[in-house]
């Protein structure tokens, strides 16, 4: 069974427009669950680490101030650099999605960390911070509205498409080109067969 | 009597020339007429075009064409716009070419996964705004950045 390519209309033709709610909450979804795999490993190799050196074991766990000032600067350089770096965090990049200015042009360093104090904002106001996803005009949420960024569709939609189509059709057309070829060549043998 | 037939003659001859208005006559020929009743082919068949060809120093000519200049005036966007590279990768072997040079299936899950998600997104949007009676009003909202998507030029009422 071969699944057909998705609508032009929903991949290509959607790249540099206004993120949804759903891509979004999915998106900041995988990045909560990215920085905090990647913390619990920090944690762990860190724990790992001080036992090796020092023979005694450090659990982060049990100095609760400690581990949330950790937890909170991970979180921030976490969101901030990458945001700053590429206009995507790990999350966004796997949905397709891009961080860029209110105008559509990449975004600096100082606009990356005002959008992760931003966010923050956003998750401690939940209910009103995001409504303006759906209900805005340009799909922009309260960090958003701090930082002067917009979220956009951004993945290679293009090449992701050429690709199905070269998987589907492209690999049938090839199989039967490939078979006339081979007809192609039998073809004056057999007539040759069947000159007297 | 030749030779007064011949005085007479370069007489009369300029004065007549005079007295024709040139410009009247033309004016009176069927330019069209004349044009069809030219045997163009039989023309061109009298032409010896290699002849001409091997006397055309082609070279020469290339040498004095500014390439660059040239290039410079061609809109290779417009012409790639026009190229229907779907039809392009269907119907030839460039699909099989791109299927055995391209690894994983990962993309084209993700590319499922993201168009899903353009949906369910167009859907909340849609739906959350027909609740609060913006129907109509969401039609003329941008689609993205100025920099990235035009702009949506209202209707004329």
């Amino acid at each position: 069974m071969t699944v057909s390519a998705p609508s032009p209309e929903l991949t290509v033709g959607r790249q540099g427009h206004y993120a949804g709610a759903v891509s979004r909450l999915v998106a900041f979804g995988a990045d909560v669950g990215a920085s905090w795999g990647l913390y619990t490993l920090g944690v762990a190799l860190f724990n790992a680490a001080y036992k090796l050196v020092t023979g005694s074991s450090y659990n982060l766990s049990n100095h609760q101030i400690l581990a949330v000032v950790v937890l909170a600067i991970w979180e921030f350089l976490y969101y901030s650099y990458q945001w700053a770096v590429g206009g995507r965090t790990i999350g966004m990049a796997v949905f397709g999605l891009q961080v860029v200015t209110a105008e559509g042009g990449p975004i600096g360093a100082r606009q990356a960390v005002l959008r992760t104090l931003g966010l923050a904002l956003s998750v401690a106001f939940f209910w009103f911070a995001f409504w303006g996803i759906i209900f805005q005009r340009e799909r922009r949420a309260l960090d958003d509205f701090i930082a002067g960024t917009a979220v956009i569709y951004s993945w290679d939609a293009r090449a992701a498409r050429l690709r199905w189509i070269a998987r589907t059709e492209g690999t049938t057309h090839g199989a039967v080109l490939h078979q006339q070829v081979q007809e192609h060549r039998l073809e004056p043998e057999q007539g040759a067969t069947s000159q007297p | 009597m030749e030779q007064l037939a011949q005085a007479l003659a370069e007489r009369i001859v300029p004065l007549v020339i005079e007295a024709i208005d040139i410009d009247a006559l033309i004016d009176r020929v069927d330019i069209d007429k004349v044009v069809n009743r030219v045997d163009v082919d039989k023309v061109i068949g009298k032409v010896d075009v290699d002849k001409i060809i091997d006397r055309v120093d082609v070279e020469k000519i290339i040498e004095r064409v500014d390439l660059e200049k040239v290039i410079e005036r061609v809109d290779i966007n417009a012409i790639i716009e026009k190229v229907n590279i779907d039809a392009l990768v269907e119907q030839t072997e460039l699909g099989s070419i791109i299927a055995r040079s391209t690894t994983g299936i990962v993309t084209e899950i993700l590319d499922v996964i993201r168009a899903q998600g353009v949906g369910l997104d167009d859907f909340i949007f849609r739906w959350g705004n027909r609740l609060i009676g913006r129907r109509r009003r969401i039609a003329q909202w941008p689609e993205g950045p100025p920099l990235l998507v035009e702009r949506k030029v209202a209707p004329v009422p």
